[in-house]
């Protein structure tokens, strides 16, 4: 996963911009000229403060959100064709599992939209679980798990359909440091199985350097990019990764690429 | 929480306990309130004209037992032609609306004013258009007390659908039929068995109330307002106890229907009857 080799960007974003309320008075820039290129396998964090468009940019890539200038292609298609094609999963910071569904089901529920049968999707989401470690609870229901659980069913729902591209929004954002820790972990093993680029939205520098190959730092109003940082730690990261002072090297990096020069001041 | 424990045990004594456990209160209460009230009918000498004791509405419904019963099964009909006659007029509309959402603000206004209406009160005026003795009268106004909360409450299910969820279906290129199957009408179904439990309530009400301004001559509600007009209030009381059993029973039933449709609520909340 070296970021040095030159291939097309599977995710490509030219000028994009984002106003809300335009051309009234409460107009807000969220997004203002982004460009950006994401190539296949990376795993890609969005930094910055609230407020910075973070997860607005990735809702443009989605195609939750319509930009308001500028261009997204992803797998060479708008985001449209490409949410359509269902080249992506998408993981938000609530689970947001079907109450009404067991585990199992929740997994099987983007195949079973995009009309897999009903054999193919449950020996898939028998796979997909299998992948995240909760084989076992396959037939219990959303409320009988613990947070961190829930959030694994709902990585596991977000790959079963093989996408080529996972989204997250802040979605280890919900849970105590212990399991945030542990699913950090778990992610980048779930990432280097599956081969899946991730574009992973968060505000925690230390989880943004654990996890990336690379980090889009954002600077808010307006919402820019203000660096795009290699992490060049090598993977597989471990327990042990977080101790090296390479580690501490780049969060200091990060975190100057957010502030600004280290002070006396407080912050 | 996390609650993993799985696979409850299986001995009978096992299983047993926890019924037991959990009757056990109910009928300690039944035996206090019941024990307590024929001790003050007799310690003040209450005359039955204005409470009987226990003992004597048993022996009034040995009596009667043939009559109340074979009124019982007129009224139980009107009954549950009104649950099920106005559930289904309220989750049609239900389902109209929640397909125009312009139309389902001014309709649920109405329906939720139409609601506080007495709608018992358009008894004598349902006798007078279906007939005294005719069924539809008594299950018309159940039907339309039914109808309301069904309506209110389906309408409120199927919109009240969190945002997450729809941006997640949106997400997976759902189809806007694929949503209301898979994200709205399981949704709906909680809200919907809330209202179908005051239904039953609603429903035996309509009924009775309706049964007083007349009815087949075997039917529970002029039962009760015959046996009060003689006096023989042991009697009517018998019939009152029969009819609060059959809204009981209703309420269980459509309880247990729930269970078996909704199997993944958790117990143990807002489940009276299990």
């Amino acid at each position: 996963m070296t970021t040095t080799e030159i291939s097309a960007p599977i995710i490509a974003v030219d000028g994009v911009s984002k106003r809300f309320n335009a051309g009234t008075d409460k107009e807000v820039t969220a997004l203002e000229n982004i460009d950006l290129a994401i190539r296949p396998g990376e795993f890609i964090s969005l930094l910055g403060p609230s407020g910075c468009g973070k997860s607005t940019l990735l809702r443009c890539l989605a195609d939750l959100a319509e930009p308001t200038g500028g261009t997204v292609t992803l797998n060479g298609k708008t985001p449209r064709a490409a949410r359509q094609d269902r080249d992506y999963g998408m993981v938000f910071q609530q689970a947001g599992l079907f109450d009404w569904r067991s585990v199992r089901r929740n997994v099987e529920l983007p195949l079973q939209v995009a009309g897999v049968d009903r054999a193919t999707r449950r020996e898939k989401a028998e796979e997909m679980l299998e992948l995240v470690r909760l084989s076992e609870f396959a037939r219990h229901y959303p409320w009988q798990l613990s947070g961190g659980m829930q959030q694994r069913v709902a990585i596991a729902r977000a790959l079963s359909a093989d996408p080529s591209i996972l989204f997250m929004d802040e979605p280890l954002g919900a849970l105590d440091e212990m399991n945030r820790e542990r699913l950090q972990g778990e992610l980048l093993r779930i990432w280097s199985d599956t081969q899946t680029t991730v574009v992973f939205v968060t505000h925690s520098i230390s989880e943004a350097v654990f996890l990336s190959s690379r980090i889009v730092v954002m600077s808010a109003r307006p919402g820019r990019i203000a660096a795009s940082i290699d992490v060049d730690l090598p993977y597989p990261r471990t327990a042990k990764t977080r101790t090296l002072p390479e580690f501490f090297d780049k969060v200091t990096e990060v975190r100057q690429a957010l502030y600004g020069a280290p002070s006396d001041q407080a912050v | 929480m996390a609650t993993l424990t799985l696979a409850p045990g299986t001995g009978w004594t096992e299983r047993l306990l926890p019924a037991v456990r959990r009757a056990l209160p109910v009928a300690v209460t039944a035996v206090v309130i019941l024990g307590g009230w024929q001790l003050a009918v007799r310690a003040f000498d209450v005359p039955s004209f204005i409470v009987p004791a226990p003992t004597e509405i048993l022996a009034a419904f040995g009596h009667d037992f043939g009559t109340i019963m074979s009124a019982s099964r007129i009224t139980v009909q009107a009954v549950l032609l009104g649950l099920v006659g106005g559930s289904l007029l309220g989750i049609a509309v239900a389902l109209l609306i929640s397909r125009l959402p312009a139309a389902s603000a001014p309709v649920l206004t109405a329906a939720v004013v139409l609601n506080c209406a007495p709608i018992v009160a358009l008894a004598p005026i349902f006798n007078n258009w279906f007939g005294v003795t005719s069924i539809q009268s008594k299950a018309g106004v159940a039907a339309v007390m039914v109808f309301f909360p069904v309506l209110v409450n389906t309408t409120r299910g199927l919109l009240q659908v969190t945002p997450l969820h729809l941006e997640l279906m949106s997400s997976m290129a759902a189809r806007p039929r694929q949503v209301a199957v898979m994200l709205r009408f399981p949704n709906a179904l909680p809200y919907l068995f809330n209202a179908l439990k005051l239904g039953t309530t609603l429903s035996v009400i309509g009924v009775i109330v309706t049964e007083y301004f007349g009815g087949p001559s075997n039917a529970l509600g002029v039962y009760i307002a015959y046996q009060a007009a003689l006096p023989r209030f042991e009697y009517a009381w018998a019939g009152i106890l029969v009819a609060s059993a059959l809204g009981l029973l209703m309420f269980g039933l459509v309880g247990w229907i729930e269970r078996l449709l909704t199997p993944w609520q958790e117990p143990d909340h807002d489940d009276l009857m299990s």
